[in-house]
């Protein structure tokens, strides 16, 4: 999986969220840390193609995230700031299994795999709960069970142990250290970034350092100071 | 987020979507043509009896009815103003009995079988190539789901009003209901982006390594 930024760059009505970089990403778990409005979720989600460059342009293996942008999204799987906003249907398996509709799998296919990926988080007892009355550290784990089931090659969370309470956070934090896929955590969370291969610092929309997570978290203790 | 779903083990739970929705169907046609109103007052009682059968409670009933009684309603009042107090009465309780019916099928009936059943109603139109089938299918379930999230927001609203001691006026609730509602649809169309609901194309899918 290569991930790769050639001089692209966003702007919102001509304001700059995220200056033009060039950059390749391939490291298995990637962190991206930076002060609020710093450009991060602008970032991430130029990888998928939620957000288009306005300049330059954003490869996933190859796949122009901007026009192949079906074809990107289908590799990246994106669990979003709030994970609320993505949970489409009201019962947890019914939501996960909106996933694969389009596979047009039987349905005997589609129930295994929805009771695979409950199981694979521990979460099989939260199947027919209604997803408006799970806890902060239940919806984190059932938004990454309803991206998961698709088996994307990469993940990218954005901010997930946010709002949570310290033992919903360690369970997501074990959750994201434990994942097959490639993964690359937004985080204002450092303890969750520190073991990562790599860290990427936003600020004020430009890259301000990308290196290994102490270098990266000294500068942004710097940067905030 | 909440849900119009009920659970539960009545009849109407068990029976599947497709069956409800091709009675509801049929209903809706028998009762345009049935012009009695005694033959209507009993459709409605019959109508009751199963929505009662669901097991909703009156009070979640009243709220959820309400706006549309209230509809109704005006709608008999001006019938009862232009036509006859028998029109009137015929109108009453047609629409009282659909509404309650689809009342019933719509909290028994998890969003997911809708969806699944109005897709495959629409294959025929996709073959046609008018449409893409699973995008009905999708938009139907979409309403269902956010009508109760519409009006929880709402609710949300009118009681930041109260909370800051402010008067809940008609402007003061709409523009930010408006703002809000916007905001999420956004959300939720990245949300469906995002997790590929609405499915590649298949001239894309050859590409793929
Ligand atoms: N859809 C949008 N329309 C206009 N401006 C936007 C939009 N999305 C982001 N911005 C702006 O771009 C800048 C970067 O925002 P972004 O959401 O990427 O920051 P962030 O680093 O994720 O912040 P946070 O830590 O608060 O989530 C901000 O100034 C923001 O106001
Ligand atoms: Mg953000």
């Amino acid at each position: 999986m290569q991930i790769h930024f050639e001089q692209a760059g966003a702007s919102f009505e001509g304001r700059v969220a995220v200056e033009p970089l060039t950059l390749s990403l391939t490291e298995r778990r990637i962190g991206i840390i930076g002060l609020n409005g710093s450009g991060k979720t602008t970032f991430a989600r130029m990888i998928n193609g939620l957000v288009k460059p306005t300049q330059g342009r954003v490869t996933v293996d190859g796949f122009d995230s901007a026009s192949d942008g079906e074809t990107v999204r289908a590799k990246v799987g994106f669990i979003f700031q709030n994970p609320q906003n993505q949970i489409i249907l009201p019962i947890l398996h019914e939501d996960i299994a909106l996933g694969l509709k389009n596979r047009r799998l039987p349905r005997h296919a589609v129930d295994a795999a929805v009771d695979g990926i409950l199981r694979r988080f521990g979460i099989e007892r939260l199947s027919g709960r209604r997803v408006h009355e799970l806890s902060g550290g239940e919806l984190q784990l059932a938004a990454l069970a309803s991206v998961l089931v698709t088996e994307p090659e990469v993940v990218i969370l954005d901010e997930p142990t946010n709002q949570l309470d310290l033992r919903n956070r360690a369970l997501v934090e074990k959750t994201v250290h434990g994942l097959d896929e490639m993964a690359i955590v937004i985080s204002h969370d450092l303890d969750l970034i520190r073991d990562f291969d790599r860290v990427l610092l936003f600020h004020e929309g430009r890259l301000a350092a990308d290196d290994a997570p102490s270098q990266v978290i000294a500068r942004y203790r710097e940067l905030a100071a | 987020m909440n849900t119009l779903y009920v659970t539960g083990n009545s009849l109407l739970h068990r029976l599947s979507a497709r069956a409800k929705l091709i009675a509801l169907a049929a209903t809706g046609i028998a009762l345009i043509v049935l012009a009695s109103p005694l033959l209507l007052g009993i459709s409605t009682l019959a109508a009751l009896a199963l929505y009662a059968s669901v097991g909703i409670g009156w009070r979640q009933s009243w709220l959820r009815l309400r706006p549309v009684f209230v509809t109704i309603f005006v709608v008999a009042i001006f019938a009862l103003l232009v036509n006859s107090p028998e029109e009137a009465a015929v109108t009453l309780l047609r629409l009282t009995t659909l509404v309650l019916l689809a009342a019933a099928v719509t909290a028994t009936t998890g969003i997911g079988e809708f969806v699944d059943e109005i897709t495959l109603a629409a294959r025929p139109l996709e073959r046609l190539g008018l449409v893409r089938a699973s995008d009905i299918g999708l938009a139907v379930g979409l309403v269902i789901r956010f009508v109760p999230e519409v009006l929880g927001r709402y609710q949300a609203i009118r009681d930041a009003h109260e909370a800051r001691g402010l008067k809940a006026r008609p402007l003061t609730l709409a523009v930010p209901l408006i703002i809000l509602t916007l905001k999420n649809a956004d959300d939720i169309a990245a949300a469906i982006d995002a997790r590929g609901i609405r499915g590649h194309k298949p001239a894309r899918r050859s590409k793929e390594r």
